[in-house]
């Protein structure tokens, strides 16, 4: 690696996706058009829970105008289950609806109105059936079954262990230990045992899930989907369709939003089997409101007890959480078990027991968001902390600081050392907040940090093509969807070859054409797609500096890249020349290719985390007593990312995940009454709007280029949210004294618990 | 019905529906993809545009209602190649991560700049009550719509 | 999407009333549609024929005289920036401000807000301390109601199918009233909405309150105007306002019949009721002696 200064990689250029987006020109999935194609629209369950007697599709179908209706049972020529962990989720409902809202029928037709109108024609007998909604329904002895069959396990192999319990609603448990948890506790100085609340939240990725299907002979199946991993999804639709890999094409335009709501098969298996049924393109398009029936957070119940000494040594702790995973696990087992490894934090514990369970209920399936299912935990642990530190006499930011595991400290064994300076982000974020000024008398401060593991194992691969004119074409399948992972994949490739960033051209995912990526989620993109497409632009590097020595005579190390050209000692070769000098004509190009694939450890999880992610958040918040309601005046983010390879769109990133953080801090919660979900529309289901934003919102970075990624970055964008709940729960603590334990802080809830104080 | 508007400049003539919904119009018939549908429910303000320079939800509003009109969409924004001010400030300011609100962000900004040439921060917070992002925390969005008033100016 | 139907656009107020005698129960008046045109989305309504009253004469139109009269298509936009409203009644356009958002105001109407009836709306609230009427048209002539007499209940009023609301009208408060309109929730739509307006009469220390008005909304099902709470104040003396204050606002929160449902418990809507018609009155006296207050509450509006 050469030692010169970087050129674009650091700094903060526009996004390169923008100008289309600023001009309405950006295509989404939704916006695309296709010759003769079909519309969609789907019948959903009004029951929570029923048994599906009948489904006549017959007079929908023969309806003017509809090309396909489709029942649940009639889906005899495909695999009609499907599902990342369990294959468990049927296309439609077949003999069981098991949550309001779960598609029942679904018919295409040529225009929307005749598809709507064919869904009136569709004729469904139900069987109401007794619903489990909350976990404490789920898991009562007795409780009705989400699911009595015995589901087939997916496509993950660390969950090849999956641990149903047979006659309950448990589908997956999770247990970790290390040390005597139980020991330590009992002979702990102080030891805090506590419950906690997370809410079922809703994404609200603005563009609901969408995908366009269409058949034909010679390419199989291609499908334009909303989708942030379009190789999982393209596994899925493989095995369902019972089509090679090489048959089925999933490409991903202008994604609009993801936060995890796109990981995984959604609306795809329907649509693909609609376009099988119709013989033409169809498009499947949800609204926000059908969005709210496909994918949420999963909510949790965490039960901690943590042991410190009188010193503030953290000795040990134990946590029990229950996941609700709504009617399909989706990924949640895997949501569950990763987040639980972690559960500890970004701490030194000697003595550990966590156990979780992921708990099927008649709801929305719980999926992955932003954080997967670390802030449920972070938002237990950090409280407690806190309360900790109050109990101990100490400042909450020294007892972190005490506890935190060191740059280089082993994890667990097997898995990869911290890779970054914890207290570093405490110190930036608490001298940013004042911590040691006095606050105004209304105002209240507070921190908590957080420690989260990326997808492991997992794998990148990148193709890089440099042209006959010097310019870069970047193939990589990590999809685009406000992140800026095209900007920064393009910076890396720039950077590497030494070309101007307008010569690169990062393409859109398609898996007919861009290499395999995993997935776009876990925060990985960067440091795993982004090394991928370093290691290709290296490749590419070496060829020119192969074939340029090997031309001129000189060895490699005398020559260098220097914009857009070769440099030896007396001549300077423009890639052009390179390539002319290869090829013997104009024509011809160099490919690179870049494989990250950390392969299998001996790691807890069966891989090593390729980076950890961490951060601390630091809130200022007011309350109006009266009310209840909590303002957050100031919050500030740190975040630790090795290097911040595009300070601008990492900025963004995390004032976004702070801002969403603040929506289930104090907003936002998915509400049932009676198994019917009352709040599945914007009007009703509350999203931080632009006052809500803090009015000083600050994210800072440490960048120590200690990551594994490219240049020494890491992964970021999930950090911000995680500790937003418990920063700002831990400032109104010591605000006024009143520490809740169910989120969202709604004024109520705030306003009850200041009433219980006084 | 019959309809004529004008829109982005250009004069459209067309027979639609009483119950067409002018973002359908928009967008299937004058392949105007730019609004977008989101929360279909008047709150998010992804579908904004503006009618006679008055910021409305195209999602909730029948197309017959522009008979006579003048719209602006957001592909109506730049002056060919010569891109807006706020259009600027958006990529400068990083007020831009998945583009799914954008449209309607700058078509809101754009109706609030003709309203008042130097809103402060609460006007714009107050005229952004009905625009929702996901992605940013607004803040960008903020500094992008005082610059590109700044710079308008 | 909408479900296809006929749509009328008469020019006169009896053709209008013509059309909706004719059709009955198929028909549905249409102004702005922010919320008729909603709730045909969500398939809650289905109308087969929409009647658009924004061509009739004289219902856009907002008129002086000894009262205020504010057409029916009048939207909420050219309420918060009519010269005419802000100088009559200057609480209703900063009130009209506040309303939902920029795009629902610029088409959404005042009687689309009033017929519709739903209980969270600010307006008729507000009007309550206007001592608002509702002029309603139909082929058997005009009538005049109250506000509270045409406000039955939640979406529900006492519009007969061939009527149409033409109009509202205001009696302006007179010189020297104070008057606040305080909306409180987190939610799209508000938790809570208070209106408080009176006059202090005589100079200085032995100025007393007169006239207060007090109207609640969104916590009862229909907005209601709280005469208990206002007799506590009127006549009190300003300087020993405080002492009743307590009184005023428990009166109000007695006075409402809240429901337990998204926008939180009863007990605690309630309870909000009593802070907000302190912090209303508080604002209101100020403005009546010509001050203004800086409040401002989280998640609260202070028109």
């Amino acid at each position: 690696m050469s030692a010169r200064p970087l050129r674009v990689v650091g700094r903060p250029v526009p996004r390169v996706d923008g100008l289309e987006k600023v001009t309405g020109r950006a295509r989404y999935v939704t916006d695309l058009v296709l010759p003769g194609m079909a519309h969609a629209r789907v019948m959903r369950s009004p029951y929570a829970h029923a048994r599906v007697r009948r489904v006549d599709v017959t007079r929908a179908r023969a309806l003017t105008g509809v090309l396909a209706a489709l029942s649940g049972a009639e889906l005899t020529w495909c695999e009609p289950y499907y599902g990342p962990a369990y294959r468990d989720r049927p296309v439609l409902a077949i003999d069981v609806a098991r949550y309001e809202g779960e598609p029942v029928a679904a018919v295409a037709a040529v225009d929307e109105a005749t598809a709507d109108a064919a869904l009136d024609l569709i004729e469904v007998d139900y069987e109401p059936l007794p619903p489990v909604i909350t976990l404490e329904e789920a898991l009562a002895a007795g409780a009705p079954l989400v699911h009595t069959g015995k589901p087939q396990a997916g496509i993950f192999a660390d969950l090849s262990t999956l641990r149903p319990e047979p006659g309950t609603n448990i589908c997956h448990q999770f247990h970790f230990a290390r040390g005597d948890s139980a020991g330590a506790l009992a002979s702990a100085d102080l030891v805090l045992d506590d419950t906690y609340r997370f809410p079922p939240v809703q994404h609200y990725a603005m563009e609901p899930h969408a995908a366009v299907a269409v058949w034909s002979e010679t390419d199989g199946l291609t499908i334009w989907a909303s989708s942030q991993n379009p190789y999982s999804v393209r596994v899925e639709l493989a095995k369902m369709f019972d089509v090679p890999l090489a048959r089925i094409r999933v490409v991903v335009p202008h994604l609009g939003g993801g936060f995890g709501s796109k990981t995984y098969a959604k609306l795809e298996p329907l649509a693909a089997a609609l376009a099988r049924a119709a013989g033409r393109p169809v498009r499947l398009a949800a609204s926000v409101a059908e969005a709210f029936q496909t994918v949420r957070r999963c909510a949790a119940r965490v039960h901690v007890r943590v042991g410190f000494r009188r010193d503030g040594l953290l000795v040990a702790v134990e946590c029990d959480a229950d996941y609700d995973v709504g009617a399909y696990a989706d990924i949640g087992p895997r949501v569950v078990q990763k987040a639980t490894y972690t559960a500890t934090g970004p701490y030194r514990v000697p003595h550990v027991e966590l156990a979780a369970r992921a708990v099927y209920t008649n709801t929305t399936p719980g999926g992955a968001f932003r954080g997967f299912g670390v802030p449920q935990l972070a938002w237990a642990l950090e409280s407690l902390v806190d309360a900790a530190a109050d109990r101990l006499g100490r400042d909450p930011v020294e007892l972190r600081r005490q506890n935190f595991l060191a740059h280089g400290e082993e994890f667990a064994p097997g898995d990869t050392p911290i890779d970054g300076k914890l207290e570093e982000s405490l110190s930036r974020a608490a001298e940013a907040i004042g911590w040691t000024r006095a606050s105004a008398a209304d105002r209240g401060r507070g921190v908590a940090a957080m420690l989260k593991a990326s997808v492991a194992p997992s794998v990148s691969e990148a193709i890089v093509r440099l042209h006959t004119d010097g310019s870069v074409s970047v193939l990589a399948s990590a999809v685009e969807m406000g992140q800026g992972t095209r900007t920064v994949l393009a910076q890396i490739a720039a950077e590497v070859l030494c070309v101007p960033l307008a010569r690169v051209t990062v393409v859109q995912p398609d898996t007919a054409v861009t290499p395999y990526d995993q997935t776009t989620s876990s925060s990985r993109s960067t440091t795993m797609t982004g090394r991928a497409v370093q290691v290709a632009s290296e490749d590419v590097r070496e060829q020119l500096l192969r074939i340029t020595a090997e031309a001129l005579g000189v060895a490699t190390r005398d020559l260098t890249l220097d914009e857009g050209a070769v440099v030896a000692p007396a001549r300077r070769l423009p890639y052009a020349e390179v390539l002319l000098l290869r090829f013997g004509m104009s024509g011809g190009e160099l490919i690179g290719r870049g494989v990250i694939a950390p392969g299998r450890t001996a790691a807890p999880l069966g891989g090593s985390t390729p980076f950890w992610e961490m951060a601390v958040g630091a809130a200022e918040v007011s309350v109006d007593e009266e009310t209840g309601a909590v303002r957050v005046e100031r919050y500030v983010s740190v975040a630790d990312v090795g290097r911040a390879v595009n300070p601008l769109l990492l900025e963004g990133q995390d004032e976004g995940g702070v801002v969403q953080g603040l929506g289930h801090t104090l907003l936002e919660e998915m509400l049932y009454a009676d198994g019917h979900l009352l709040n599945g529309t914007l009007l009703l289901y509350r999203v931080p709007r632009a006052d809500d934003a803090p009015p000083a919102l600050e994210c800072h970075f440490v960048e120590n280029a200690d990551g594994s990624g490219p240049f020494g970055a890491k992964g970021a964008g999930e950090g911000s949210l995680i500790p937003v709940s418990p920063a700002v729960a831990n400032a109104l603590a010591r605000l006024t004294g009143v520490r809740l334990r169910d989120l969202p802080l709604t004024p109520e809830r705030v306003w009850r618990a200041l009433r219980a104080r006084r | 019905m019959n309809l004529t508007m004008v829109v982005n400049g250009s004069s459209h003539e067309l027979d639609v529906a009483p119950h067409s919904l002018l973002l359908d119009v928009l967008r299937d018939s004058l392949d105007l993809k730019g609004a977008k549908r989101s929360c279909d429910t008047q709150v998010c303000g992804a579908c904004t545009v503006l009618v006679d320079g008055q910021a409305v939800s195209a999602c909730t509003y029948l197309a017959v209602e522009a008979d006579g009109c003048s719209l602006l969409t957001v592909e109506g924004l730049a002056d060919g190649e010569a891109l807006d001010p706020l259009q600027r400030a958006f990529l400068d300011a990083g007020a831009v991560q998945c583009g799914f609100c954008t449209s309607g962000m700058l078509l809101t900004a754009r109706a609030l700049l003709r309203e008042n040439a130097a809103p402060s921060r609460e006007d714009i917070l107050h005229y952004l009550r009905g625009s929702l992002c996901r992605c940013t925390g607004y803040r960008k969005i903020v500094e992008a719509i005082m610059t590109a008033a700044r710079t308008t100016r | 999407m909408l479900r296809p139907f006929t749509l009328h656009r008469p020019e006169t107020a009896e053709d209008a009333c013509a059309l909706l005698a004719t059709l009955g129960e198929d028909a549905a008046p249409y102004a702005g549609g922010t919320e008729l045109l909603l709730l045909m989305k969500l398939g809650l309504l289905r109308p087969p024929h929409l009647v658009d009253v924004k061509r009739i004469a004289g219902f856009g139109d907002i008129a002086d005289g000894t009262r205020l009269t504010i057409g029916a298509t009048v939207t909420h936009r050219t309420l918060e920036r009519s010269p005419l409203v802000r100088a009559r009644c200057p609480l209703v356009a900063s009130v009209a401000r506040h309303v939902a958002n920029v795009r629902v105001r610029n088409v959404g109407t005042v009687g689309g807000n009033l017929a519709f009836a739903d209980p969270h709306s600010d307006l008729a609230t507000l009007f309550l301390t206007l001592d608002a009427t509702v002029e309603l048209v139909s082929p058997r002539g005009r009538r005049e109601l109250s506000l509270a007499e045409f406000v039955r209940g939640p979406w529900e009023t006492a519009r007969r199918p061939d009527e149409l609301l033409a109009s509202v009208r205001l009696s302006p408060w007179p010189t020297g009233t104070g008057a606040a309109y305080v909306k409180f929730g987190v939610h799209e739509r508000p938790t809570l909405g208070i209106a408080v307006a009176l006059r202090l009469d005589g100079a200085g220390e032995r100025a007393r309150v007169a006239d207060a008005r007090v109207a609640i909304g969104c916590v009862s099902p229909r907005p209601m105007r709280v005469e208990a709470a206002e007799a506590r104040v009127n006549g009190v003396a300003e300087a020993e306002l405080g002492d009743v204050t307590g009184a005023m606002a428990d009166a109000a929160a007695e006075s409402v019949d809240p429901a337990d449902d998204l926008h939180g418990s009863a007990e605690y809507k309630r309870e909000m009721v009593a802070v907000f018609v302190r912090r209303a009155l508080r604002v209101a006296v100020a403005r009546a002696r010509g001050a203004e207050l800086s409040a401002s509450f989280p998640h609260a509006v202070v028109a």
